[in-house]
């Protein structure tokens, strides 16, 4: 039995008709092709598939796409809509936060949902706002700095 | 300041946009049409016989296409070593996740689902888990061999006997260095595609692209040129993503299927059937005069190589003998044993045994250092190998930055005030190493690194290569080297995704060989396409080509650079000159390195050595033996930093995971199985487990490497896990030997001593 999901993805209105065991990241890669999301352990334990949800840091491969009914879903795609980066992934490109970048668009994502909640954090707390997003390539010291001088300069 | 153009600069990573756009393709984003969906059976148990496998109701499942078996395959034994693979499993499984079937499906559910369909009976055989007990006589035989013995290493130079009767101290240590897991983010993945000529390629995370194609043919019983291989964007290896059956298994489905294969591990299978760190014994007694001069070593290195060899010998062989060249040494004795076991087979990760080596002999050295009363750190700089010097086996130190790092480490982490304090429960400890930068015994055929450089009409470069980038910034290195021999902003490099139908034969990324080998590689094609341009401009300037220069996207005549021309325009001119054909520039370089002499192992087999000196901070809790890093110095020796931010960023990412290892992860298997095969119970640092760690860069210009650079990438973290052991003796007189360096571990330690 299918389900009809409506819900608004990087501000476009979709529509799908899903069995209800479908995942949020299921929706996002396979059905709209926005691979930017990635599935990195899909038990909600390394963030690489983090999304906003109504603005909130949510694991992707943990949220049940009719969970997102209604709602409206940020991915790394819509950072950067009409072609503009974003400053904070200036930032993260500037700074030599980024290696592999498998992590990067949940990192950026967990960040921005930090900074639009919390403007001017201090260290502790950007490093506690990524928590739930692990990196293996960087030692996150880069990114933490990215953050922060992306925060001096907004 | 650097002295050139845009070699030296912290440039942000060409591709860096791409990555933080989530628009960079990584292997598991990548669709094509018809593509179906690949899962493995794997085997529950560690050791067992393989009776019967009936596959019939898988097939039968409405969205399976194709369920292959050993049937399906050419069954040949085959390995990037040794000859005891099988791409799925032909008569036993020999570890617990062993590859036994595999399955294509329309959706990766319904995938799942006829894993589950199928029958296999096994007859349990008894297992062995430990190298120690599996290189008994007695234990239970893991392939069709006398012994469980993959190989043995030995080695004797000197009279390691006299020299230790004539040493003021001897000093005999037992160590373990645990099996951890790369754990990069993206698990182990491919898409596999096939043409009408039999004709496979393979979209890979891989290292080693090129190696790859020779191995995969061997076990596919195809020529060589049947096999492409393709290197998309992928999320990390550290080692990790070399050959691999997950590869193998797609392309049997898609040669059975004609279509298309996509094969992911989920995390859980990545962590039972990747290829993590191999397992170490190691004791290690050392010899030295009360002044620090070292005198003698001898060591027994055991390791394990788990149900199949994958590298496993070789890095127990480097264990054996590459810090060797850290230190001077007359004496030295060795012997190392890898043995099968019915575990996950053991692979590379970063460090390659120099790293669980590393371990040993600078916690021994810590030791020996407090024996004599000798500052640690001078006793390093007494003993480290300068520039200039030959090592015990013929390795030619073109250059040490060795004491530079210790001086700058030392400093930087005020380790003389810190060390003279008596600071409770807080301590400061050090721990040195060396590495190579590409290994000439890798590969018996060869080594060497060779590019293509490609100027089309607009100016624009294309750079062709061999290796891999993995995360670590390879392309980007490619790109300034390319643009600093040419002349060009290095906007106006690109670099090609490596496609073995273009690209030049790669040995790949191990071994620290990258910066060194594909660099001097691609270094050397742009000095060819600079000599082509240079000819072409000489015409239109009406000057000598020996008498031109190139800078910032202008070719002019040295000293008159008021006559000039755009890179751009000579270019176009050259293409329509030479009618249509863009200028491409070929090169290679082969350093004068040799194949080490199989008895004496003696013979320069590296261009560079990097060396650093790493300072670990802690502060142990006396309560609970949880161990917190205050800070970290790290001093490295890369020759020449090619790009400082990239080179840092290595560091601190090694540092990280050098960490990890020591304190935090921790592979726990029950009778071979891994009970914790996720993230949650597989710890690895987050953002709140590590100090500051400050990278500093050491360059005393290598004679060998492209500008004078080295690798960064292993040494990065091979000292770590002995800093940060020397540095919890320093706050609390206890000295841990066995890796992971857990609470439980500690607060033992602390109760002893009372």
């Amino acid at each position: 039995m299918k389900y009809s999901l409506v819900l608004t993805v990087n501000e476009e209105n979709v529509e799908f008709q899903i069995n209800p065991n479908r995942t949020l990241l299921e929706v996002i890669r396979n059905d709209l092709g926005l691979t930017g999301t990635k599935e990195g352990c899909g038990t909600g334990e390394c963030g690489a598939c983090t999304v906003l949800l109504d603005g909130e840091p949510v694991n992707a491969c943990l949220t049940l796409a009719l969970q997102a009914h209604g709602k409206r879903v940020t991915t790394i795609e819509g950072l950067s809509k009409g072609g503009t980066v974003h400053p904070l992934q200036e930032a993260f490109i500037t700074y030599g936060a980024i290696q592999c970048g498998f992590c990067t668009p949940g990192m950026i994502l967990s960040a921005k949902a930090l900074l639009d909640r919390k403007p001017k954090p201090k260290e502790m707390e950007i490093r506690e706002a990524l928590i739930g997003n692990l990196c293996r390539c960087t030692g996150y010291q880069k990114i933490v700095e990215a953050i922060t001088s992306y925060v001096k300069d907004h | 300041m650097s002295e050139y153009k845009v070699v030296g600069y912290s440039l942000p990573q060409i591709d860096a946009r791409e990555r933080a756009l989530g628009l960079a393709e990584f292997v598991s984003d990548i669709k094509l049409s018809g593509m179906l969906h690949g899962r493995i059976l794997r085997s529950p148990y560690p050791h067992a016989r393989i009776l019967h496998i009936d596959t019939s109701k898988a097939k039968a499942l409405i969205g399976v296409k194709a369920v292959v078996t050993a049937e399906d395959t050419p069954k040949i034994r085959f390995g990037p070593r040794t000859d005891d693979w099988a791409i799925l499993a032909m008569d036993k499984v020999r570890f617990v996740g062993d590859e036994v079937a595999a399955v294509a499906a329309l959706d990766e559910e319904t995938a799942e689902e006829a894993l589950g369909l199928i029958r296999v009976d096994y007859e349990e055989l008894p297992a062995v888990f430990d190298p120690l007990e599996a290189m008994k006589p007695e234990a239970p035989l893991i392939h069709d061999k006398e012994r469980n013995i993959v190989s043995e290493f030995k080695l004797a130079k000197g009279d390691v006997d006299q020299a230790f009767k004539e040493s003021d101290i001897v000093h005999s240590a037992s160590y373990y260095t645990s099996q951890v897991y790369q754990a990069y983010l993206e698990p182990m993945a491919c898409v596999t595609d096939i043409d009408l000529t039999g004709k496979l390629t393979f979209y890979l995370a891989t290292q080693i692209p090129s190696m790859t194609r020779l191995t995969y043919a061997k076990a596919l019983n195809l020529p060589l040129e049947k096999i492409r291989v393709v290197v998309p964007y992928y999320g990390g290896a550290f080692g990790g993503k070399m050959e691999t059956n997950l590869h193998l298994a797609a392309a049997v489905l898609s040669q059975k299927t004609g279509r298309p294969i996509r094969m992911v591990n989920p995390r859980e299978e990545d962590f039972i059937a990747g290829n993590p760190r191999v397992p170490m014994y190691i004791d290690l007694k050392m010899g030295a005069k009360k002044d620090g001069t070292l005198t003698a070593k001898e060591v027994s290195v055991i390791g394990a190589a788990g149900g199949r060899a994958v590298y496993s010998m070789v890095i127990v062989a480097t264990a054996c003998y590459r810090v060797d060249s850290l230190y001077h040494f007359q004496n030295l004795k060795t012997e190392g044993v890898t043995a099968y076991t019915n575990t996950v087979p053991t692979g590379c990760f970063r460090g390659f045994g120099n790293a669980q080596m590393t371990f040993a002999i600078e916690s021994s050295m810590d030791m020996i250092a407090e024996a004599i009363g000798m500052d640690p750190a001078e006793l390093r700089i007494k003993n480290g190998l300068k520039t200039g010097e030959v090592s015990i086996h013929g390795w030619k130190i073109g250059s040490s930055g060795l004491t530079e790092c210790i001086r700058k480490a030392t400093e930087a982490s005020g380790w003389r005030e810190k060390r003279a304090q008596k600071r409770s429960a807080r301590g400061i400890g050090l721990a040195c190493c060396n590495h190579v930068s590409g290994n000439r015994a890798f590969a018996r055929e060869f080594d060497g690194g060779a590019g293509i450089v490609r100027v089309g009409r607009e100016g624009k470069v294309l750079v062709y290569h061999g290796e891999s980038d993995m995360g670590q910034g390879q392309r980007t290195i490619f790109a300034q080297i390319v643009a600093e021999e040419l002349g060009v902003p290095v906007d106006r490099v690109e670099v090609a995704r490596v496609d073995t139908d273009i690209s030049p034969f790669g040995l790949g990324s191990f071994a620290t060989r990258g910066t060194v080998f594909g660099g001097n590689g691609v270094k050397a094609a742009a000095a060819d396409a600079r000599r082509q341009i240079f000819e072409l401009a000489a015409e239109m300037l009406e000057a000598n080509p020996v008498d031109l220069e190139a800078k910032e996207g202008k070719i002019f005549v040295k000293g008159a650079p008021e006559k000039n021309l755009p890179f751009q325009k000579v270019a176009e001119n050259g293409l329509y000159k030479r009618g249509g054909a863009p200028i491409v520039g070929t090169g290679f370089w082969v350093p004068d390195t040799v194949l080490p002499d199989p008895v004496t192992k003696y013979g320069n087999i590296s261009p560079a050595y990097p060396f650093a000196c790493q300072i670990a901070e802690v502060e142990v809790d006396t309560e609970t033996g949880e161990v917190k890093m205050l800070s970290y110095v790290a001093a490295h020796d890369v020759g020449r930093a090619i790009n400082p931010q990239t080179t840092e960023g290595q560091i601190q990412g090694g540092v990280a995971q050098g960490i990890g290892w020591a304190l935090m992860e921790n592979m726990v298997t029950e009778r071979g199985r891994v009970i914790n095969p996720n993230f949650r119970d597989y710890v690895i640092p987050g953002p709140l487990d590590l100090p500051p760690i400050k990278p500093i860069l050491v360059e005393p210009i290598d004679p060998n490497g492209p500008f004078g650079a080295k690798g960064i990438g292993e040494p990065a973290l091979n000292p770590v896990p002995a800093a940060v052991a020397n540095a919890i003796y320093n706050a609390i007189g206890v000295r841990i030997t066995e890796l992971p360096i857990s609470p439980e571990k500690i607060l033992k330690g602390l109760k002893a001593k009372k």
